[in-house]
């Protein structure tokens, strides 16, 4: 019988939840830098390239991470105080960030104005999940 | 890259979520629904210096302080169910110690560290 190390799923939960967490902080700063910078510039295409890939690799970083996470509260979505908390967080986060994904990825620079806007809007909400998941994840860690 | 393109491409990121989050829910119940096996340490979250003395001292205290709002097989009653906890016994005996603003006391007063810990040895004790 194998026998699996209890504290395995934490341990792997800890360490992949900061990729999808840094590289979605990364698109915002890019998409934020790429506001800044001057029109035409090639500065503007690369950051708007890298927007695109950290999104990208970001949505698919929730994937190992919402399965260590899963697997370390035994299929349980939403569980009680610090953790329901947690949770309340972590699943439209999840949901957002999936779908920020998706759509960039097949979008690539969105052409319209309104796009970039909605785009931009919703991917300051999901950063904002994020950290409050982020934030209650921390809680349950460090708290205990 | 056009607009209506864009919309298209929302359509698509709508089901990308829509599929995403119906796995996790359906992984969800299939963990759930997983098998216990006591040779298997994939559930367990027990502490290793656990003591038949140890589970009792804790089911006395559970019964005078805790059985009143968590039912007197810890099954849930008006506060939750505590079988099977899916957090650290370092958390369950931070919540025992801290309690939760408005829904549990704190405990921290009343027991002493070795009584928390034979609190928290009896709710792992729990199938």
């Amino acid at each position: 019988m194998i026998t699996i190390d209890p504290a395995l799923w934490s341990r792997l939960h800890g360490a992949s939840v900061h990729f999808p967490i840094a590289l979605t902080l990364a698109s915002l700063l890019f998409e934020g830098l790429e506001f800044l910078s001057p029109r035409m510039s090639s500065l503007k295409t690369q950051l708007h390239a890298a927007a695109r890939f950290t999104i990208i690799l970001g949505a698919l970083g929730t994937i190992p991470a919402v399965c260590s996470g899963m697997l370390m509260t035994r299929g349980n979505p939403w569980g009680h105080d610090a953790l329901l908390l947690h949770h309340l967080f972590v699943w439209p986060a999840f949901a957002g960030l999936v779908g920020l994904g998706t759509w960039r990825g097949l979008v690539g620079d969105p052409a319209s104005r309104t796009g970039l806007a909605i785009y931009l809007t919703v991917l300051f909400l999901v950063t904002g999940l994020m950290a409050g998941a982020g934030y209650w994840g921390g809680e349950l860690v460090l708290n205990s | 890259m056009n607009s209506s393109f864009e919309v298209k491409a929302l359509g698509w990121a709508l089901v990308a979520v829509v599929i995403s989050c119906g796995t996790a829910g359906l992984a969800s119940i299939l963990i759930n629904s997983m098998p216990d096996s006591s040779s298997s340490s994939f559930h367990d979250f027990s502490s290793p210096v656990a003591t038949t003395d140890l589970i009792d001292q804790g089911r006395n205290d559970y019964e005078q302080s805790c059985s009143l709002c968590h039912g007197d097989e810890a099954t849930g009653d008006e506060g939750p169910n505590l079988h099977r906890l899916p957090v650290s016994n370092a958390y369950i005996t931070v919540m025992i110690k801290k309690g939760i603003k408005g829904e549990m006391p704190s405990f921290a007063q009343k027991y002493d560290e070795r009584q928390i810990a034979a609190l928290v040895s009896y709710l792992r004790s729990l199938p």
